[in-house]
């Protein structure tokens, strides 16, 4: 079973390029060559990872309202170390071809929002992993983005000339950013949900083998007659269940032993569940199908994810 | 009139020629999230023209105090931070004592509307163009006005880009950005095209 925070979601399922828009501002605009994007992934990589880590330490009885102006001030005290290294790292010319968009980097979402709703109700070690696979995953959207346009635009790659037979000016414009990231996010995410339906065709076989595991029946292979498919989604719902009723961020894997509780337990409820599960899966299908990370919410204060 | 027109003539440059979203991407992602509901159109869009207006003439102050440290480019981000924190606490600590009920209906989102890249950004921008006082003034409240216009159009566009005509995985956030994109071309003829090349 995997973890109901699956640490690795940062990477695809909520990049915050390509899924998400949590950051794309710099992308749009600034990321038109490999090496602006380089000095952007390294700045954002430097600010959010250190920011994250000490704003960890201020005390949750602070008002969130107030809380946020102290993370914000904490990310641009990392931000001077931060533009420095990138300085030596990168040169000056690229840092200051970058313009505004580095600075703006301090008020990014992973720091004001996804530590609230996210990165500090985990414990610290599984923050860490968590907060890593975001970082990589924007850096990846990042790099891939100006190594694109770079090419695309002017048939370069960091400065080196490559044969192209055409090339398209238009992609270092923020016009061209916006079309080039739209379109990347539309194609980002028809192939993640080709490859999530056909995923979720296979848990269907993988639950069966380890519903037969559990309750010793053997129903792998073939086709599934009404009442198997009813056990199928009897046995997610007990999985479900026994995620509900464990504290998941303190364990990385539930025992076979309860999983069966909760399914003795539903099947001594009756089968309402089973539908029930049906239900949910129809709905997660729809939501997902539109915008895989409405998942993290939109309308509340603690769902404002994706606003920097 | 010098001071009223140079005021007029930042705000209408920072509307149309130099749209904080639209030729910057600056706070596209607020965009996108402000879009969503009329109200939050609204409150975005005073809590930014506010913001970005008020902190003008301290950002202008500060520019001429410590403008020729030489790493004042690299602690401008805390020093502009720290301006805009006092403002909103200042302002909220007024709202919260005169307004309750304001305060209530604003608490929810009014952090993510003052600290975001479209206020910063807009902050370094009046820097790098180093104007006058008055400048910085009509940059500060064109900018919002500016985002009222980008989110207007996207609010208006909303139900359509989100409907079932559009493809699952294009529905929603990427057409946005696409339809953002076109708008953004739209306003790049404002910025100066010629037919004498044609």
């Amino acid at each position: 079973m995997e973890n109901r925070i699956n640490l690795k979601d940062g990477l695809i399922k909520q990049n915050m390029v390509f899924m998400s828009g949590m950051l794309i501002a710099p992308v749009i605009a600034c990321a038109t060559t490999l090496m602006k994007s380089l000095a952007i992934c390294f700045v954002f990589s430097f600010v959010s990872v250190a920011a994250i880590l000490i704003c960890r330490l201020i005390p949750r009885a602070i008002v969130y309202t107030i809380r946020v102006t102290l993370y914000t001030i904490i990310a641009a005290v990392c931000y001077i170390p931060a533009s420095l290294l990138a300085g030596l790292i990168f040169g000056e010319t690229v840092v200051r071809a970058a313009g505004v968009y580095l600075p703006i980097l301090i008020t990014n979402s992973l720091i004001l929002s996804k530590t609230e709703t996210r990165f500090y109700v985990e414990p610290v070690h599984h923050m860490v992993r968590d907060v890593f696979w975001f970082v990589i995953g924007f850096d990846a959207a990042c790099a891939a983005t100006g190594l694109f346009r770079e090419f695309l635009a002017s048939g370069r790659i960091a400065g080196a000339e490559v044969p192209i037979l055409f090339t398209i000016p238009a992609l270092e414009t923020t016009f061209g950013g916006f079309l080039f990231v739209g379109i990347g996010a539309g194609l980002f995410r028809g192939v993640y949900n080709y490859r999530k339906a056909h995923a979720a065709a296979a848990e269907d076989e993988d639950s069966l083998a380890e519903y037969a595991e559990d309750v010793g029946e053997f129903l792998v292979g073939g086709h599934h007659s009404k009442g198997e498919r009813e056990k199928i989604r009897i046995y997610k719902a007990a999985v479900k269940r026994a995620q509900n009723e464990n504290d998941l961020l303190e364990m990385e894997f539930l025992s076979n032993r309860d999983v069966l509780a909760a399914f003795e337990a539903i099947v001594s409820e009756g089968q309402e569940l089973g539908s029930e599960s049906q239900t949910e899966d129809t709905a997660d299908t729809d939501a997902e199908g539109s915008q895989p990370d409405e998942s993290s919410g939109v309308e509340d204060a603690e769902n404002t994810e994706g606003i920097t | 009139m010098d001071i009223f027109l140079s005021i007029v003539s930042a705000a209408l440059a920072s509307i149309f020629l130099q749209n904080l979203v639209l030729e910057r991407a600056l706070g596209a992602n607020v965009l996108l999230y402000a879009s969503r509901k009329k109200e939050h159109v609204v409150g975005f869009a005073v809590a930014i023209t506010y913001t970005t207006t008020i902190a003008s003439p301290f950002i202008w102050t500060l520019d001429r105090l410590l403008g020729d440290f030489e790493y004042y480019s690299v602690f401008m981000p805390l020093l502009y931070v720290l301006t805009v924190s006092v403002i909103y606490i200042v302002t909220l600590v007024l709202i919260w004592r005169f307004f309750p009920t304001l305060f209530k209906s604003l608490r929810k989102y009014v952090h993510l509307s003052v600290f975001n890249s479209s206020v910063i950004g807009a902050l370094f921008l009046y820097s790098q163009q180093g104007n006058d006082l008055f400048a910085y003034i009509g940059y500060g409240f064109g900018t919002g006005i500016g985002f009222v216009l980008a989110a207007y159009l996207l609010y208006a566009a909303a139900d359509r880009l989100n409907s079932s005509l559009v493809p699952a995985a294009f529905r929603g956030y990427p057409i946005m950005i696409v339809y953002v994109g076109i708008l953004s071309l739209a306003l790049y003829a404002f910025t100066g095209y010629s037919t004498s090349a044609v």
